[in-house]
């Protein structure tokens, strides 16, 4: 298994500041720190004697270490100050900022980046949220309508709505499409009038999840009932997955909206959706937590009709992502 | 509109009061606003469908001008799509752009002649002439790609290829790529390289050029760009200059030169307008994109910068630009066009040819496309008398 070769992102920007941060990726631990605008990333135990690097500190664009004071640079080239003419190096990782995150992985490899960013949206938020679940089991959770009515507030379908909401499933060899619609659960009317939305719409939760690395983008609008017009309002929001160790998933969460201008009701606009993502995701990392079994396999389980993606996505997350490049 | 005539072959002749060559943006805006108006034309393009030139431009494009400053005469974009719509939608846009004015361009006609004779127009196309009053150009300033050729390109191994040709960096995974070129699509397309998984990627500047974000809170380039049009040139310039460094920083560590002129200079006088940055600079910053700060030449599989810096290179995208070829079909061209190929009358009549009008030869940094839709308000207002 060589998760090294996908992009992940392994803290958010605000998270790194001039010290060192210790983050992990797949049960190992890094050190990523910033030097003259350019993010470091190297294994978490010094080549010496194995002191954590992420306790130093950062000086002249190298990393020092804090027990004898070797440093390395963003390209892991190091030197001993005692003994200048030893040449210690010590293995690095590509590291990039992008979107609000930090990213990692291997040198060289090939994985492409995941098109979480604007792509034409005005950014609202980048937040991470840790669930302690597998990875399998926290994407199962992203990409199934059926939970929301019971576990969110304001996202998705109402219980009793449940039953007319259509799910379409579209498998590709690189991916899985699930087109979602159904009415949209009531909500109070100065939040219908805020986002524009009628009594009667229809909420539409269209999503593709790609696997290299396992992340999912979610295109969100309302249409009218009756009429079929499109609402003006759509959301488009980026899911990425990074397994910190085999039980635990860190949630990257990046959220975007048309909704442009600086005027009181955009303002406005952004700041629900900003709250509302944060609320909404932490219900689900929190809610993850309890679930019973360790990998959350899907064997032997029950499966209903909104369940049909999760076995497609675990196919292509064993073939895609963990399998051999 | 004019009734065809046949001739001894199968060649045929129409009448028409105006030909518009182009379904481009510009040439359906000219359609719309005459059509608006009551007056006949004529509306030809050579490809299959309208708005080719998007059709061919790679996967990753989005406008860079935001869409509430973009749209056509009589036709908004919808309200749903991003500020900045994508490729796809603007495709989508420009075909229900031309249902909503019930316009239907003859596809797949190639307009190879135009001359100015007595007191009309004769247009030779492959399916037939016509004689039009009016004639509007709206051929594109970007129809013919522009490539240099390098000493020692004919022996390079890798594939080198022209921007028009490039749709998506994923063809080119794990491979080693060179863009040249510091304008908006080879910017965009080193980001798309990397973002794809090239291996190495190396942006090959030009000469001196402004770079500005695609917006600083909110607020885009565009705009800006309409905020200065309201004041002195000189005022604009030095404002300009200011905030394009705060802007992005100082780039010239990274090969980056910054023009003599003001930014509003240089749009108005040479044509070249800031390049909007998408996210490039930033892996530039970053060291994940190299710059070199121009190619001499190709030496085996390597490509050479002017001091002597070499790059090893799988692929080779030329982003170098387009000419708008209006004197491989246009008789008299050299009366209209200015030195570098392009019309010196835009949106109007061209005094030394009457009858003629050029529609989207301009680029200004407030928007090819808001600008387009102004000059073809303005076209159909002189034709039409109204
Ligand atoms: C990569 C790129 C990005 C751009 N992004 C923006 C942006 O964000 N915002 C903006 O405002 N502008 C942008 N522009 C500029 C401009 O808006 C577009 O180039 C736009 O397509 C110009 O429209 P047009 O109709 O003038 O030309 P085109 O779209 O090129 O249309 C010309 C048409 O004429 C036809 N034609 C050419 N020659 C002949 C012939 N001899 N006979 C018959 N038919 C012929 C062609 O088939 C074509 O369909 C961009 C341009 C490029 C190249
Ligand atoms: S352990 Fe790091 S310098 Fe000795
Ligand atoms: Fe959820």
């Amino acid at each position: 298994m060589d998760l090294l070769r996908h992009w992940h992102p392994v803290c958010l920007s605000r998270e790194l500041t001039h010290r060192p941060r210790r983050v992990w990726l797949g049960g190992v631990p890094y050190a990523v720190f910033r030097t003259d605008g350019v993010i470091g990333a190297l294994p978490d135990a010094c080549p010496h004697r194995g002191m954590r690097l992420s306790t130093g500190r950062v000086r002249g664009g190298q990393l020092v270490c804090p027990y004898h004071g070797w440093a390395f640079g963003p390209d892991g080239v190091g030197k001993a100050p005692g003994t200048p003419q030893m040449r210690p190096h010590t293995a690095c990782l590509e590291a990039v900022e992008r979107d609000g995150a930090i990213w990692m992985r291997r040198p060289g490899a090939t994985g492409p980046f995941p098109a979480v960013g604007p792509g034409g949206f005005h950014p609202v938020s980048v937040t991470r949220h840790r669930a302690a679940a597998p990875l399998e089991a926290t994407m199962d959770n992203f990409t199934e309508v059926e939970h929301t009515g019971a576990v969110h507030w304001m996202l998705g379908y109402a219980p009793e709505a449940a039953e007319a909401v259509q799910v379409e499933v579209t498998a590709r060899p690189d991916a899985v499409r699930v087109y979602n619609r159904g009415p949209q659960r009531p909500l109070p009317a100065a939040l219908r009038a805020l986002i524009g939305l009628g009594p009667a719409d229809d909420f539409i939760d269209d999503w593709t999840s790609y696997f290299s690395p396992v992340h999912t983008l979610f295109e969100q609008y309302w249409i009218e009932g009756g009429t079929e017009a499109r609402r003006p309002a759509t959301v488009r929001i980026g899911v990425v997955y990074t397994p910190v160790h085999d039980d635990v998933t860190d949630i990257y969460t990046f959220v975007h909206t048309n909704a442009e201008g600086s005027g009181p009701r955009a303002l406005a606009l952004r700041l629900m959706l900003r709250a509302f993502a944060e609320v909404e995701v932490r219900l689900d990392a929190s809610l993850l937590g309890r679930l019973e079994e360790g990998r959350g396999g899907l064997e032997g389980r029950r499966l209903g009709r909104f369940d049909k993606a999760l076995r497609l996505q675990r196919q292509r997350i064993e073939r895609l992502y963990r399998g051999p490049a | 509109m004019g009734r065809p005539r046949r001739y001894g072959r199968a060649v045929t002749r129409e009448t028409t009061e105006t030909l518009i060559i182009g379904a481009g943006p510009s040439g359906l805006a000219v359609a719309a606003c005459l059509a608006q108006r009551g007056a006949p034309f004529t509306q030809v393009d050579a490809a299959s469908a309208v708005g080719s030139s998007w059709r061919g431009h790679y996967d990753r494009l989005h406008l860079h001008t935001a869409r509430a400053h973009s749209g056509l005469p009589g036709l908004p974009f919808p309200e749903h799509l991003p500020r900045y719509p994508s490729r796809d939608q603007v495709i989508a846009y420009l075909e229900a752009y031309a249902a909503h004015h019930g316009l239907q361009p003859r596809l797949g006609v190639t307009v190879r002649r135009a001359r100015r004779e007595a007191d009309a127009w004769a247009v030779e196309t492959d399916a037939g002439g016509f004689t039009a009053r009016h004639l509007v150009v709206a051929t594109g300033y970007n129809a013919v790609p522009r490539r240099p050729t390098f000493p020692g390109e004919a022996s390079f191994p890798g594939r080198v290829l022209h921007s028009r040709d490039y749709r998506t960096g994923a063809t080119f995974r794990g491979q080693r790529a060179v863009v040249v070129g510091n304008g908006n699509s080879g910017a965009e397309i080193a980001l798309d390289l990397w973002e794809q998984g090239a291996s190495a990627v190396t942006l090959v500047l030009g000469g001196p050029r402004y770079v500005v974000p695609r917006e600083v809170a909110g607020v885009s380039a565009q705009q800006v760009s309409l905020a200065y049009a309201r004041l002195p040139r000189r005022l604009a310039d030095a404002i300009a200059r200011r905030t394009t460094r705060l802007a992005l920083g100082d780039l010239r560590p990274w090969g980056f030169r910054e023009p003599e002129a003001g930014p509003i200079t240089e749009v108005e006088r040479h044509g070249r307008v800031a390049l909007i940055d998408v996210g490039t600079i930033a892996l530039i910053k970053q060291g994940r994109i190299a710059t070199l700060p121009g190619l001499a030449r190709f030496e085996g599989a390597d490509v050479v910068s002017p001091d002597g810096r070499r790059v090893p290179a799988d692929v080779v995208v030329l982003a170098t630009g387009y000419q708008a070829g209006l004197a491989a079909f246009l008789d008299g061209a050299d009366a209209v066009l200015d030195d570098r190929g392009y019309p010196r009358w835009h949106g109007a009549a061209c005094p030394p040819l009457p009858g003629l009008f050029f529609a989207g030869f301009r680029n200004p940094a407030t928007g090819a496309l808001r600008e387009s839709g102004l000059e073809a308000e303005r076209i159909a207002a002189a034709i039409a008398g109204r």
